[in-house]
């Protein structure tokens, strides 16, 4: 064993020591936040996440350039990865190589791939220095992020390769005897341009290219852990263990347990909240992917979901680092970091965990702190008192009597689930009715028309009139979940009295919350969209329309729900609810669409708040979807139907907004 | 300082009502109950006032059956101290006869100050907090929007229609609340779960001699809908002789 073998061994094992203490380290920072839901359940998912999402790099793909170049150098590190353990154990055992324990083919397939992959790493890598250099991607951008951090690390991975195949080149040169030009072309390509060298100065120059890889090499995964880069050890990971509740890409809303002796309500720092949203922030790698697509962000409001999770980053390193807690506790994450107004300017749409490419959970970060505010401080936009205590007080967010809920049913010959009752009856389904399609307006008419339909097509359903109260929905993502619960067991008491199994609504909130999560208070229904259930009346033949194949060719855009969407995965059934009712319909999608929908500005309680400041989210969408051209405008919620009627009317008084029921009963024979 | 706010138990007035079969009440049945919107004020005045001075207490006092402890641990959500009911199954119509009761309560407590709403939301008689003042011999302001202290002297703003007068008395006093004074606070998580865990004292109500009674209660008669005479130049002599002989307005 030579000197430089002792020495490298050495510097290894202090390496691999450091690394070691730096991730545990690392993993005590995480145990300061609270315990989560099960992360190790649900195994088949998360294998599928981790394979789709992690290694297959599925999100990443989601943006034309960056993705390529990314999955090159991912993909790139994961197999050169094994060309470094080689590296490694060379330069503690003297003399090693994979090549004896491998049949000749298997390793020469190796070598040939760490030579090609190395080459396409430093293309990447080439392409974006001069991506970051150059051109200011907009997503990049941002007070809060590194700008510098990436270019050393870009300049490290390069430098990496560079010494790699230099080590290589000049291995050849210095013992040509060994030459295997067909196992490493591109090595043996740069040992061509230094042949003119003599083997002992290739020799030298070898050893000095080694020694520098190998530095590279263990300084890198020594810088790792405080870089942003940290996301190559804590991306994987946090995949694996991402969300897997509920249907869609995201979890339902976390329940608190409201009888204990709660100490702390929601979060105020990062002690309170669960280990896995502190691990969001270590896999953060700050791309913007989540910003660039957040609807309160991107029309200049000051949220940005990207800087909450550097936010919890940082406060968690300067936590954790300060030796005396006294000192950093005169700040907390909501004091001094993320500020009241970027929290109320949520929508919940789910854009930004749709976005990360790494599953990072902003929302429930936002949403822990909004309950901080609420339920500890009572601290809240006072435009959102009246929802709150009109829900209270009388089962909806607005001041409308309790007594008049079934009012628009007057006439209709719509029993209640009481009348059934009384007479024995049991009906096929229940219509939940939601506070919007009860009481506003604009909705009532979506309301009457989803019950002309279900009328026309012969199904037996029933409505709870004035024993429906609101689902709670607005208060739990405002952060009142003690309001929300009040009124999910009340919904629940009242549906299980009746038995009920089968329920459906036309409004996306209520069929999100009822169905995925009244479970945690043990409240399970099949519960079914009205796009989805009238989707599957149509493909029945159960509803007698007019088939016009002859009329005029009319252009519909559909506005995509984020509750129904990108929360529940249904993204077919309303359009096709359209393609079947108009035969001969055009429609045309606006370019943010499907899992890339833009919100309408109503979600998370923002429907009860002021929007003063930047652009109106509803007039962002309303040319968007103007500008397809469409004469008509779909949606699918009661909520959205507010936001764009209220803005594409004020814009273009010839196009219509309809909620996808209303051109199906438009269709209805008389 | 020490200071007594006077809560009532009353309806929420969104919801419609109904009479009770007796004719004398209202139909309970799916009305939800709150403290009274003054009230409110008035507990929200008091607890800014504890606040600012960072010392004393504030002790809210409801008249009724058991029911009004739910109100009354609304108000200790806000952040009252402590609570007491006084006791009393049937309701109470006559202010003179509530506020008998609550001077009785209120003599003993040794208040600084002693807080009203204005009027209550649900009989708006603006008669129970004059009388207690009264009946304890304490100087009163009514339908305050601002309030200030000096010393032992309490100062306010009651406003006018169109200009606003101050006014000011020596402690211990009794003021009434208007609105605009201070918006209530939301309660809290946190205020809810503290205020399981204080003190509400319960002791019978020595209501005074009741002599007024309640007769009857009647709903308001149901707007009759609008009516289409004709249209055009025709339809004038009809709508004349409609608004000479049916609404006597001509
Ligand atoms: S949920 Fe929507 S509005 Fe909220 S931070 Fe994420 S992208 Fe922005
Ligand atoms: S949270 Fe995800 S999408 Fe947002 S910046 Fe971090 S890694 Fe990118």
């Amino acid at each position: 064993m030579s000197a430089g073998h002792v020495l490298f061994t050495i510097l290894f094992v202090c390496a691999l020591g450091f690394f070691a203490a730096n991730i545990q380290r690392l993993i005590g920072e995480l145990q300061l936040g609270h315990t989560d839901d099960a992360r190790w359940n649900d195994l088949p998912t998360r294998f599928g996440n981790f394979l789709r999402i992690g290694i297959f790099q599925e999100k990443i793909f989601r943006d034309s350039i960056a993705g390529p170049m990314h999955a090159a150098i991912f993909w790139g590190f994961g197999i050169l990865t094994l060309g470094t353990i080689e590296f490694l154990l060379g330069g503690v055992i003297p003399g090693f190589s994979f090549q004896p324990y491998f049949i000749a083919p298997v390793y020469a397939f190796f070598a040939l791939n760490q030579d090609v992959w190395a080459a396409l790493v430093i293309a990447a890598v080439g392409m974006a220095l001069f991506r970051r250099l150059t051109k200011r991607v907009k997503r990049l951008q941002g007070a809060e992020t590194h700008p510098n951090d990436p270019l050393l690390i870009l300049s490290w991975i390069a430098a990496l390769m560079i010494t790699m195949f230099a080590y290589e080149a000049f291995e050849m040169v210095a013992h040509p005897e060994t030459l295997t030009p067909m196992l490493r072309p591109i090595s043996f390509g740069v040992a061509m341009a230094f042949s003119w060298m003599s083997p002992s100065a290739a020799a030298v120059a070898h050893d000095l290219a080694w020694w520098t890889h190998g530095l590279l090499v263990l300084g890198f995964l020594n810088y790792l852990p405080y870089s942003k880069h940290l996301h190559v050890v804590a991306s994987l990971p946090n995949v694996f263990l991402s969300n897997t509740s509920g249907p869609g890409p995201k979890g339902v809303m976390k329940p608190m347990d409201l009888e204990g002796d709660l100490e702390v309500f929601g979060a105020k720092d990062v002690t309170d909240l669960s280990w896995k949203s502190l691990l969001d922030g270590f896999a953060c790698t700050e791309c913007g992917r989540c910003t660039s697509v957040c609807p309160a962000h991107t029309t200049g409001k000051l949220l940005s979901p990207r800087k909450i999770m550097i936010n919890v980053r940082e406060r968690l390193e300067s936590y954790a680092h300060a030796a005396d807690k006294s000192t950093v506790a005169d700040r907390t994450l909501l004091d001094g970091y993320i500020t009241e107004e970027e929290l109320w300017s949520c929508t919940s749409c789910g854009a930004c965990v749709q976005e990360c490419p790494v599953s990072i959970d902003q929302l429930s970060v936002i949403m822990e702190l909004r309950r901080n505010l609420v339920l500890g401080e009572s601290r809240f936009p006072e435009e959102v008192m009246p929802a709150f205590e009109s829900m209270e007080q009388r089962g909806s967010p607005w001041a409308f009597d309790p007594g008049d809920r079934g009012k628009w049913a007057e006439g209709m010959n719509i029993p209640t689930m009481a009348e059934m009752a009384e007479r024995g009856e049991r009906p096929e389904v229940l219509y939940w009715v939601g506070c919007m399609g009860s009481f506003d307006d604009r909705a009532k008419k979506t309301t009457v028309a989803f019950a002309q339909i279900m009328q026309a097509s012969g199904v037996k359903f029933a409505i709870l009139g004035q024993e429906e109260k609101c689902n709670g929905d607005p208060a739990r993502r405002m952060g009142n979940e003690y309001l929300y619960q009040m009124l999910a067991k009340d919904n629940i008491e009242t549906l299980d009295k009746y038995g009920v199994r089968t329920i459906v609504t036309a409004c996306p909130h209520c069929f999100h919350q009822i169905g995925n999560e009244f479970p945690q208070f043990g409240g399970n229904y099949d519960v079914v969209h009205h796009s989805t259930f009238i989707e599957s009346l149509l493909a029945q033949g159960r509803v007698p329309i007019v088939q016009e194949l002859h009329g005029p060719v009319r252009t519909f855009t559909y506005h995509d729900s984020c509750y129904l969407g990108r929360y529940n995965d249904v993204y077919d059934a309303p359009r096709e609810t359209l393609r079947r009712a108009l035969p001969v319909i055009n429609l045309v999608e606006m370019p943010r669409s499907k899992d890339k929908g833009l919100c309408c500005g109503a979600g998370g309680g923002r429907m009860f708040m002021e929007e003063t400041v930047g652009k109106r989210i509803n007039v962002e969408r309303a040319e968007e979807a103007l500008a397809t051209g469409a004469d008509a405008i779909a949606v699918a919620c009661p909520f959205c139907m507010t936001m764009m009627a209220d803005s594409v009317t004020s814009r273009d008084a010839n196009v219509q907004v309809y909620d996808i029921a209303e051109v199906v009963a438009g269709q209805l024979r008389t | 300082m020490k200071i007594a706010v006077c809560i009532k138990r009353v309806p929420d007035m969104d919801v419609r009502f109904k009479i009770g079969a007796n004719g004398t009440s209202v139909d309970e049945a799916g009305l939800k109950f709150d403290i009274s919107d003054f009230d409110g004020y008035a507990v929200e005045a008091a607890l800014q006032i504890k606040e600012k001075a960072n010392a004393g207490e504030v002790v809210v006092i409801s008249l009724g059956a058991d029911n009004v402890q739910e109100t009354l641990r609304k108000a200790m959500s806000m952040g009252a101290d402590r609570a007491v009911q006084l006791k009393h199954d049937a309701p109470v119509f006559d202010s003179f006869a509530i506020a008998t009761a609550l001077a009785a309560e209120l003599s003993t407590g040794g208040y600084d100050l002693v807080m009203f709403g204005r009027m209550s939301i649900d009989t708006a008689n603006q008669a129970t907090g004059t009388m207690v003042a009264e009946l304890l011999g304490l100087p009163i302001i009514t339908a305050i929007s601002k309030l200030d202290f000096d010393g032992g002297t309490v100062k306010a703003r009651r406003e006018l229609e169109g200009s606003y007068e101050l006014v000011e008395c020596p402690l211990p006093a009794i003021v009434t609340i208007d609105e605009g004074i201070a918006r209530p606070r939301y309660p809290s998580l946190k205020g809810i779960m503290a205020a399981k865990k204080k003190p509400l004292e319960t002791k019978p109500a020595q209501v005074g001699e009741q002599r007024y009674t309640l007769d009857k209660m009647e709903l308001p008669a149901e707007r009759a809908a609008g009516r289409i005479v004709g249209e055009g130049k025709d339809a004038v002599p009809e709508l004349v002789r409609l608004l000479k002989e049916e609404a006597k307005v001509l």
